[in-house]
């Protein structure tokens, strides 16, 4: 699916104009890609993973309009007129935001696949408003496997995000639907 | 004080930990990147013109491949390439095995099926095109006729005469080989003894499951004969080999790669089919090619572990002294030999933190039309503790004796220790009775026990169940590896090298792979050294950019690494020490290296920076006579014997005596790891091993249909392995007792959180329902194998006949493990 050797496969082309991390792109992709070899091959967004294409192990997640979608289950064509929000746009200013940070403060990560899973299911499950309970988190990330760390770090990680972030906790109606591009609802910074 | 004279062993009662050193929890190197999206994983690496493969698999457990029509397939638009079992067989070597069986046959085995595959998932035909869905079209174009034959699935079934036999061509049976170890006079003391406990243990098949999946992407350049392959590998080095004698190649053609790994657990020790493939295809188009395991080959193609059948039996005196331990028990291999085979500690820690002197331990390694078994973080020890703790709690059952007190009793003690257990394994030291009374003091098992069995108000039953276990870590030494015919050693390598910006680069072959290595190697540098965490950049898994070591498995990075580590760490030391004295004239043993800079420690206005320095010796200017230029050391380090880990574990677990379902309710486990250098990081090796214990005690389990020979749950949908919803609260608690044999009197623990969930959560039912009668002895454990045992408490178990004969019926068990 290297669009760009010149003797790949020719396969009828779909026209689609969707927003990755802020930035409007317009491009023809094949029918049958999906989002997750969509933002790894075409985009060279190599932060999402794909672990199982089947939907169940989390590894693709990000956002697409503020909320958490496993990308090996949506076509790339489905991003017509929407916002996608990957890892790579979390950082700011060359720094680890709070969310990293804490998962990179509390050793939520150990070789690190996940990862990126962890962090959008965060970024989106910030969007619902509100500050979730350990047991909620639990239950809110369950959708993303780690076979490394046993978990107990990303759930500490992400209740130390929501609790250092003040104006989350007051701020019920943030969906995060008017700022798909960076996590303007996580906080303070460091 | 001087780099060369810091004490080496940190322990509760020294000194607080340096910043960045030994003891000291720091940042991990490998985070930010990570976080990012910047980690470099296989399918990360796509060089321009990449190819991409795709692999036709047998459907069958058991097939004759009686024609392969690759016309169609060939034919498709974008269809580059396609490799049959001729080409692979002319082309070359069968896959080498790393650690054979002792005793067993070498299997022939090609990187595509030759007339016969022997499991569902067995590469038969491989395809190159333009892009992955390409390729698989391709496959769908394939006209392939097999002709099925009889197999079989189950391990006991495929010993039983009449069996089809996998591999007529080197063997009568699907017995691969029988290894036995043991001391003393085992079937003596069953005669004498007061009382013999004993029963048949199933183990069930799982799978490592590290969320990222194989991958290779092979480049070749004829006219410079260098083959480079990005791999997911935990050994980097032993690839190469692999490859060059599998390819017809010299070690030198090849560079293999491992950046990020997304997980091994030993799955990823080796080479597969289709490394080798990829490597075929690449040398014959000249163009990068890629192959990503998907998740459904990955369940049918890449290695499943654990599946074992235990016949133990232990024997005691009246007392509740354990006279003598025997464990007979056949280990499923699969369809062929893995590169590191099926596991082999079962032999070795066969009676586990047990004094037991009389003891025999017989591992039958048996083929069966399986996914081929092996290596998984365990490695054949929580196999074995399932059944020698589960036999434990019985005893004390049948004598009314208390369960801890029993496990006190047998223990090895402190004092006798080191000690040579009947298999010949050598205990270093330790206190096991010390982690066992903290644990049950943490369980709160003095007021379980005082408070009888009355059901809570929900009419559920509370039980606690321990598990004791040593875990052995690293390998006994080169000498202990050549005599089992394993291709690698007990050492570790690591070069370490100066920069001009006054920092250290340290090359290792060590790959990346959540073990943190980067990190713990960087902080025993700057411990030994003197110099700042953050100024030593590991570089690690490039064959090409690394000294020639061992690799990441058996528990033994970091207790092999860390004397590397420090005899590199001390000779640059040294160096530099030199030659900030000849700068700053003043006598080497007044300076010491802190942070960035050297300087006197009696007037630290004297002092020279560690850039200068290191320029100086890079550039050979401005060194004393008599200097080599250079920063640079080398550095092999072989530990004198293994390490071994030791810990106790307790759960307390709630039943519903109705239904037989359960809840682990707290599960605390006390560990010893020796000497620690990053207590975050050690915690979170046992956090995640425990996960993974929980998950194939609890919910894992790989089913075969035995009329198709078919694996029913390869999918990420059907295998259960722990979610974050679905792990009990676990607390963790440590001793520290260096051990004698490893620099700073490190332990591994890596493997530690695999051993006990199995059987401590067992034991806790069977306590919960011991006014049932319940004995469990199969894993994994479920809601209706608890209910499937309280419906049939009545019957008394009778193994007489069942079991395998004990020691002395036995006719020569075969090589040692």
């Amino acid at each position: 699916m290297t669009g760009l050797a010149p003797d790949v496969q020719r396969e009828e082309l779909v026209e689609t104009t969707t927003t990755v991390n802020g930035e409007p792109i317009t491009v023809a992709v094949p029918p049958r890609l999906h989002v997750a070899d969509f933002l790894r091959q075409h985009l060279g967004l190599t932060g999402t993973h794909v672990g199982c294409e089947q939907g169940a192990c989390g590894m693709c997640t990000v956002v697409v309009d503020g909320e958490a979608v496993k990308s090996c289950l949506m076509f790339a064509v489905q991003l017509d007129g929407r916002n996608v929000q990957t890892v790579e746009s979390l950082a700011e200013d060359d720094q680890l935001n709070p969310l990293q940070q804490a998962f990179k403060d509390e050793h939520a990560l150990q070789c690190g696949f996940c990862s990126p899973g962890f962090l959008m299911t965060a970024t989106a499950l910030a969007n619902q408003g509100g500050c979730p309970s350990r047991e909620e988190i639990r239950e809110e990330i369950a959708g993303v496997l780690c076979r490394c760390t046993g978990y107990e770090n990303i759930v500490t990680a992400i209740e130390r995000w929501f609790a250092e972030s003040p104006q989350r906790a007051v701020d019920d109606d943030a969906t995060g639907l008017t700022t798909p591009t960076g996590p303007s609802t996580t906080g303070r910074r460091r | 004080m001087t780099t060369l004279e810091r004490p080496s062993v940190a322990d509760d009662t020294g000194p607080a930990p340096r910043p960045g050193g030994i003891g000291a929890s720091v940042p991990r190197k490998e985070d930010d990147r990570l976080l990012r999206g910047d980690g470099r994983f296989t399918d990360d690496v796509e060089p321009a013109r990449v190819l991409h493969m795709a692999v036709a698999r047998c459907p069958y457990p058991h097939a004759r491949i009686v024609r392969v029509d690759a016309t169609a397939a060939r034919a498709l638009d974008g269809v580059k390439h396609v490799l049959t079992g001729p080409d692979v067989r002319a082309a070359t070597e069968p896959l080498t095995v790393l650690r054979p069986v002792p005793g067993a046959p070498q299997l022939p085995y090609y990187a595509l099926a030759q007339d016969v595959a022997t499991h569902e998932g067995q590469p038969v035909v491989s395809v190159v095109a333009t892009s992955r869905h390409v390729a698989e079209d391709a496959l769908e174009l394939l006209d392939i006729e097999y002709e099925p034959l009889p197999h079989v699935v189950d391990v006991l079934a495929a010993l039983e005469p009449g069996a089809p036999v996998l591999h007529p061509s080197v063997l009568d049976s699907n017995l691969m080989a029988a290894n036995s170890d043991g001391s003393g006079d085992p079937e003596a003391r069953m005669r004498e003894a007061a009382l013999v406990v004993e029963d048949q243990f199933r183990i069930n098949r799982v799978t490592a499951l590290p969320m990222e999946t194989r991958a290779v992407v092979a480049e070749w350049r004829p006219g410079a004969r260098e083959l480079t392959v990005h791999a997911s590998t935990q050994v980097p080095h032993l690839i190469r080999k692999q490859l060059a004698a599998s390819l017809r190649l010299q070690e030198s053609d090849v560079r293999a790669v491992a950046s990020d790994v997304g997980g091994g657990f030993g799955l990823k020790l080796g080479v597969f089919p289709e490394d080798v493939l990829a490597c075929l295809h690449a040398m014959a188009l000249r163009r990068p090619v890629k192959w990503v395991e998907d998740r459904a080959e990955h369940f049918r193609a890449s290695t499943h572990a654990r599946e074992s059948v235990h016949d133990f039996r232990i024997a005691a005196d009246a007392d509740g002294r354990i006279m003598a331990m025997t464990d007979v028990y056949a280990t499923d291999m699969g369809g062929w030999n893995s590169p590191f085979g099926s596991a082999q500690l079962s032999s070795v820690v066969m009676n586990g933190p047990y004094r037991v002197e009389h003891g025999y331990a017989e591992r039958r390694v048996t083929l069966t039309n399986k996914t081929p078994i092996g290596a998984y973080r365990g490695y054949g020890q929580p196999e074995v503790n399932f059944a020698y703790e589960l036999l434990m709690d019985r005893l004390a059952r049948r004598l009314d004796l208390d369960p801890v007190e029993l496990r006190a009793m047998n223990m090895v003690k402190a004092a006798d220790l080191p000690w040579k257990n009947p298999t010949g394994a050598v205990y270093d030291s330790g206190d096991y009775e010390k982690c066992l009374r903290m644990a049950a003091e943490a369980i709160g098992w003095d007021a379980h026990r005082a408070a009888g069995r009355t059901p809570r108000a929900d009419g559920r039953l509370m039980g606690i169940g321990f598990s004791s276990f040593v875990e052995r870590t690293g390998y006994a030494s080169a000498r202990f590896l050549a005599r089992r015919g394993s291709q690698f050693g007990a050492h570790e390598s690591v070069t370490l090298r100066a920069n001009r910006s006054g920092g250290l680069d340290l090359y290792t072959g060590v790959s990346t792979m959540g073990q943190s290595s980067e990190t713990a190697f960087a902080q025993v540098i700057s411990d030994v050294f003197g110099i700042d965490y953050d100024a030593v950049r590991v570089h690690a898994g490039d064959t090409g950019a690394s000294p020639l070591n061992t690799g990441a498995f058996a528990s033994r990075t970091m207790i092999a690494a860390a004397g590397a580590l420090k005899a590199a760490s001390e000779e640059l030391a040294e160096k530099t020490l030199r030659l900030a004295a000849w700068r700053l004239e003043s006598d080497a043993a007044l300076l010491e290296i802190t942070g960035s800079v050297v300087r006197r420690r009696d007037d630290e206005t004297v002092q020279v920076s560690l850039a200068e320095v290191f320029t100086s010796a890079i550039t050979g200017q401005g060194i004393p006579p008599g200097e080599e230029p250079g920063m640079e050391s080398t550095s092999h380090f072989e530990p004198s014997d293994a390490a071994y880990s030791f810990g106790t574990a307790a759960a307390l677990v709630s039943v519903d005596p109705g239904t037989g379902e359960f809840t682990v309710e707290r599960f605390v486990l006390v560990h010893d790891a020796g000497t620690v250098v990053n207590q975050k990081i050690v915690d979170g090796q046992v956090r995640g091993a425990l996960a993974q214990g929980f998950g194939a005690a609890l919910t894992e389990e790989l089913r075969y249909d035995p009329d198709t020979g078919q694996l029913v749950n390869g999918s990420m949908v059907d295998y259960f392995v722990p979610t974050a919803a679905d792990l009990p609260p676990i607390e963790l608690l440590h001793t520290s007792v260096p051990s004698p044999v490893t620099t700073f009197g490190l332990r591994g623990v890596g493997e530690a959180g695999t051993i006990p969930p199995g059987a401590a959560v067992a034991n806790g039912i069977c306590d919960a329902l011991a006014d049932f009668g319940v004995e469990l002895n199969t894993l994994p454990i479920t809601a209706e194998s608890i209910w499937r045992a309280l419906s049939r408490r009545a019957v008394q178990d009778d193994h007489e006949g069942t079991l395998a004969p004990t020691p002395g019926d036995l006719p020569d068990g075969g090589t040692g493990y």
